[in-house]
């Protein structure tokens, strides 16, 4: 490959990308990511922290290969993403459960993407709905279950099929304050175990910093990686939102969105012409 | 730039389809805990019996009015306010009923009727359902049709009626055809708008677990797509007999819809009555069925 990348256990290496979009009927294209780079090692924990509108559902939509960027390129082991795969898995904010489908069939669809046999799919849905503490639900239907459970549901179902890459886009950020900090207690357990990269996005501080190993700031218009801070603990044990350096991080990272935010808002106020 | 038009009719038509609410959006993600509190521990289903009663309560609840308009109806003839040559009390109707029951006659009528709506009905469903999902799915093949669509959904089924009898005589390839003619369109209609507001954020999942377009329609839009495309069927499975009774009247031999007629025309107002009443029970029976088939292939909508 041309494009090597840079460190031999970079998975995901992102490299120059821009992403444009023609805005209906407006003469000038919209510029939703601008040259980013960035790369993510194997195992890694990274959480994507900015401001909305910043681009970073683009960026992740890029990485899954759901839409092609205008320029640049991602490669992931080597290989450059040409479209989506079972190598990558997508947990979104609104869960996007099948309805129609209990809470194991949903889990079984991705393997039934992959070609799994039926007996082996219903043993790796009962594991992997244990795996997040959905044992006994099994037969229950999206609309029997509550918000938190939902997006378990979903958890289960992408780590299912076995991808490399975990992408998640907001995945907490439509459910209680509670069922939030439990489910990202749970994650961490869940990446430790099977050693997943993680590449999750947010626009909560807290739960960047919560979270990720390395906290990537984006800024806004254009969206661009302003800052990556590596975040890092003696110990992840015990309160560590009460950890003095949590907070040292969190107000970094509050500063740096804040004057991106007063940006956005300036730019806002000026009318584009 | 005929397809938002049709979409819009379809929605006008029908009850709200569960494509126009999102199931993601059920109270417990948003700020109504005081409807749905999180069930935090596994919540048995629930009881079979307490809801099978609550439903027999409603059941005499709802039935109530029905069994109050019978009563007038036998009680207002016999008590004079009504004229019973007009409208004879509902025991002398089921009495001529039963008449017309014993000597095979109402039987006749009804096989005559039930094979032409039931005829015409399953065709409809056959052809409308696959021609639906071409339409919805296919941009092309719905740029095409559309405007031919438009034309021929906003022609009445009855202004047709002698059109199809000049093509096709009037025998039981006429009623056949009109009968498929008119259920066509509410199947139609519902299975392309069904096929068109498949929710995109289910797609997109599909799609990043790398499923292809012949998969993604087979395991994606047409399961999304089952719920408005029943509501198509059960609301042909209406127009059926709706439809057919006035052909029956126009011009036929048997049926319910002659009895009525023919009934009324030679002064035997009882058996015109039965033969209503007959016509009532009928679609009644046939949308409970259509009901029960519509439950067991969507358990997942939102149970009640």
């Amino acid at each position: 490959m041309t494009l090597a990348p840079g460190r031999a256990d970079t998975k995901i290496s992102i490299r120059g990308v821009t992403k444009t979009f023609q805005a209906r009927g407006a003469g000038r294209p919209f510029t939703a990511l601008d040259r980013i780079d960035l790369d993510i090692r194997g195992g890694e924990f990274l959480t994507l922290v900015g401001p909305s509108g910043c681009g970073k559902s683009t960026l992740l939509d890029l990485v899954a290969g759901l839409t092609t960027p205008t320029s640049g390129q991602i490669v992931i082991d080597g290989t450059p993403v040409t479209g989506p795969g079972l190598d990558r898995g997508i947990v979104f904010q609104q869960y996007a459960l099948f309805p129609w489908r209990t809470a194991a069939g949903n889990v079984e669809f991705g393997l039934e993407a992959k070609g799994v046999a039926r007996r082996e799919r219903a043993e790796l849905a009962r594991h992997h709905l244990a795996l997040v503490g959905l044992t006994g639900f099994e037969d229950r239907y999206p609309h029997e279950l509550s918000g938190g459970m939902r997006q378990r549901v979903a958890i289960a179902r992408s780590l299912a099929f076995d991808p490399d890459v975990l992408l998640m886009d907001e995945p907490f950020a439509a459910l209680d304050a509670q069922t939030r900090e439990s489910l990202q207690e749970e994650l961490l357990r869940i990446w430790e175990r099977t050693g997943k990269t993680i590449v999750f996005i947010t626009h909560g501080i807290d739960e960047a910093v919560y979270l990720g190993q390395r906290v990537a700031v984006m800024t806004s218009r254009p969206g661009r990686i302003k800052e990556v801070v590596a975040v890092a603990f003696d110990s992840r044990e015990g309160d560590l939102r009460a950890d003095r350096r949590f907070g040292e991080y969190r107000h970094h990272i509050w500063t740096t969105l804040r004057d991106e935010v007063a940006a956005a808002r300036r730019e806002e106020a000026t009318p584009v012409g | 730039m005929a397809d938002p038009a049709l979409a819009t009719r379809a929605v006008d038509e029908q009850p709200p389809r569960p494509g126009d609410q999102h199931w993601y959006d059920l109270p417990d993600d948003d700020a109504e805990p005081e409807e749905e509190p999180e069930p935090v521990v596994p919540a048995p289903r629930r009881e079979w019996r307490p809801e099978w009663r609550s439903g027999v309560g409603r059941l005499v609840h709802r039935w109530s009015a029905v069994a109050l308009l019978l009563a007038l109806w036998e009680a207002l003839p016999r008590l004079g306010v009504v004229d019973r040559v007009f409208v004879p009390p509902l025991s002398d109707d089921l009495a001529a009923g039963y008449d017309l029951l014993v000597t095979g006659q109402l039987g006749e009528h009804l096989g005559a009727s039930l094979l032409r709506s039931l005829a015409g009905f399953a065709l409809a469903v056959a052809l409308a359902i696959p021609l639906g999902l071409a339409i919805g799915r296919y941009r092309p093949v719905a740029d095409f049709l559309s405007p031919v669509l438009e034309l021929f959904r906003n022609t009445s089924a009855v202004a047709l009626l002698p059109v199809f009898t000049l093509l096709l005589g009037i025998g039981e390839t006429t009623k056949i055809t009109f009968v498929l003619y008119a259920c066509s369109w509410p199947i139609l209609l519902n299975t392309i708008s069904g096929v068109r507001t498949v929710e995109p954020l289910l797609v997109k999942s599909a799609r990043s677990m790398g499923l292809g377009p012949a998969r993604l329609f087979q395991k994606v839009i047409l399961p999304a797509a089952v719920p408005a495309i029943f509501t198509g069927v059960r609301l042909a499975g209406a127009y059926s007999i709706l439809v057919l009774l006035f052909a029956e009247m126009v011009g036929a031999k048997a049926g319910l819809g002659y009895l009525i007629q023919a009934s009324q025309s030679s002064f035997r107002i009882h058996d015109m009555y039965a033969g209503i009443i007959a016509i009532s029970a009928v679609g009644l029976t046939f949308n409970q069925l259509l009901v029960i088939v519509e439950r067991r292939f969507s358990t997942w909508r939102t149970s009640s």
